[in-house]
């Protein structure tokens, strides 16, 4: 009979890596939409203050940017974590860097959705 | 324990010598995802100074202007591209999709990337 | 053999377990046709008595004499000297990476052994199963079962050239894995997707295919973990989509 308390945890691999390789394909895409309209697209490429806060007007162009700022923070930490998995941690420790990442991109997430926000109100 | 496995050995992650472009790609992969995350945490720093008003957000684009910050964008940009181009080529070998081929897809990608550099050098240094 | 003579010198490392690694060398007069292994037998015959190293069938089917040959993991015995060094060359000759040493160039490859031995990976099987997919079968088997040895010899080649095994005692390692896939395909066994689908097991490998590049015997376990994966994702959507399969224990 298998004691499910003293199994490896099995799954932490397939999804976390799913979710790696799919954000990363979708970072591509968004990376490049972010690419060609804030550089290419936006008058002015974005260059002076007021044009970005006429840029963030457009009421997609804040949702889009935080859906890319999520993909990314979440595609770098997971693969941070990857890389940190790689040097072999222990539970203990891993529990630690795993803490740290959420907190750090959740920060970072949350940090970038309200000055996002802030710009495309101070538009409005 | 010079012979097992072990976090010192990290090192042997980025040494090319007596490796192929399959580990060439990783290494590169590995070096562009840390610059990239470097970077991350430096643009999201950077783009504070649009909560400050005008004046400060325009500061710091003249920054942006000097050559040496200008050269530091067109790492990033070459970092995006070899990992954005290696991370496709590494979803499709993870799903089995062109394994057999993964040298002749990396040194495919990798010219790719070398154009795409050249444009952007161009378009950002050329007209100086 | 050729009549051509070259006089080279071997860089071999000498190590007791965890002790100083040191570099002794030893100058030898060859034919470049010989393979590595040769010159190393005859540095023991001729010159020290005290050198250890692995060696057994000599034709690439027991995987003892894998080793690095000036950085890059070789089987000896099919590594002809011409192939890695020339005429008044240095060849430096060093233990398998990622094993511990027992003495000089032998490594210690018991944990290696039960880790293939958990993945059932089986020494004979159908002529079919042998080949990877894409390879073309040696023969026409005209309707007649045929079998023959896997191509995994547990060289550790594989072991020894993989980055995410320089640093990670606890990956399961390319051999391992390759060898899941094998049994997985004899058995359809879930129970070694389930061996293999954690962060140890396939999601360890970061796509180097430094195991393919060294693998002496045709496995691709690179290959093999790629369709792992494949394998696993598919396993685990269907679990999505109907009630958990079963473990089954005897």
């Amino acid at each position: 009979m298998v004691d499910e308390g003293s199994k490896p945890k099995k799954r932490e691999g397939t999804t976390l890596w799913l979710l790696k390789i799919i954000g990363g394909l979708l970072i591509i895409l968004l990376l490049g939409i972010h690419f060609v309209i804030n550089h290419l697209v936006a008058p002015g490429g974005l260059l002076t203050y007021q044009d970005v806060i006429n840029y963030y007007r457009t009421p997609i162009v804040p949702v889009m940017e935080i859906f890319f700022l999520v993909f990314v923070v979440s595609h770098s930490l997971i693969g941070l974590r990857s890389i940190l998995l790689d040097l072999n941690p222990s539970d203990y420790l891993l529990k630690i860097i795993d803490r740290i990442l959420v907190i750090v991109g959740s920060g970072a997430s949350i940090y970038g959705a309200l000055l996002i926000i802030f710009l495309a109100n101070k538009g409005a | 324990m010079h012979n097992q496995p072990a976090p010192i050995h990290f090192w042997r992650w980025f040494d090319p010598r007596s490796h192929k472009p399959g580990t060439w790609a990783f290494i590169l992969n590995r070096i562009t995802a840390l610059g990239l995350t470097l970077y991350l945490a430096m643009h999201l720093v950077a783009l504070s100074q649009l909560a400050m008003g005008p004046a400060a957000y325009d500061n710091f684009i003249q920054l942006a202007k000097t050559p040496v910050i200008k050269l530091g964008e067109l790492l990033v940009i070459s970092a995006g591209m070899i990992h954005g181009l290696n991370g496709i080529r590494i979803a499709l070998t993870s799903f089995g999709i062109g394994v057999r081929i993964q040298k002749q897809l990396f040194a495919g990608l990798m010219v790719l990337v070398l154009a795409g550099i050249l444009i952007f050098a161009f378009s950002m240094f050329g007209g100086a | 053999m050729s009549g051509i003579r070259w006089n080279i010198t071997l860089m071999v490392s000498r190590q007791q377990t965890d002790g100083p690694r040191t570099f002794q060398s030893f100058t030898l007069d060859v034919d470049p046709e010989e393979f590595v292994l040769d010159a190393i037998e005859r540095v023991w015959a001729f010159q020290d008595r005290s050198l250890c190293f692995r060696h057994a069938c000599h034709h690439s089917t027991c995987g003892a004499c894998g080793m690095l040959v000036n950085g890059t993991e070789k089987l000896t015995c099919i590594t002809p000297i011409k192939s890695v060094t020339q005429n008044d060359a240095v060849l430096k000759i060093e233990p398998l990476r990622n094993f511990p040493v027992v003495s000089d160039l032998v490594v210690d490859m018991g944990q290696f052994y039960l880790h293939m031995d958990a993945a059932r990976a089986s020494q004979v099987v159908g002529l079919a199963e042998a080949c990877l997919p894409f390879e073309k079968e040696p023969f026409e088997s005209k309707g007649k079962k045929f079998e023959r040895l896997v191509d995994c010899i547990e060289c550790g080649c594989c072991v020894s050239a993989c980055p995410a095994a320089h640093t990670s005692s606890s990956y399961l390692g390319p051999a391992v894995l390759a060898g899941i896939q094998q049994s997985n395909n004899q058995t359809a066994d879930i129970n070694l997707l389930e061996m293999a689908d954690h962060q140890d097991g396939v999601w360890r490998c970061h796509s180097a295919y430094e195991c393919s590049a060294v693998c002496p015997s045709n496995v691709d376990p690179a290959w093999r973990i790629m369709d792992l994966r494949k394998k696993i994702v598919v396993h685990r959507l269907k679990n999505l989509f109907r009630r958990k399969e079963t473990i089954q224990h005897a």
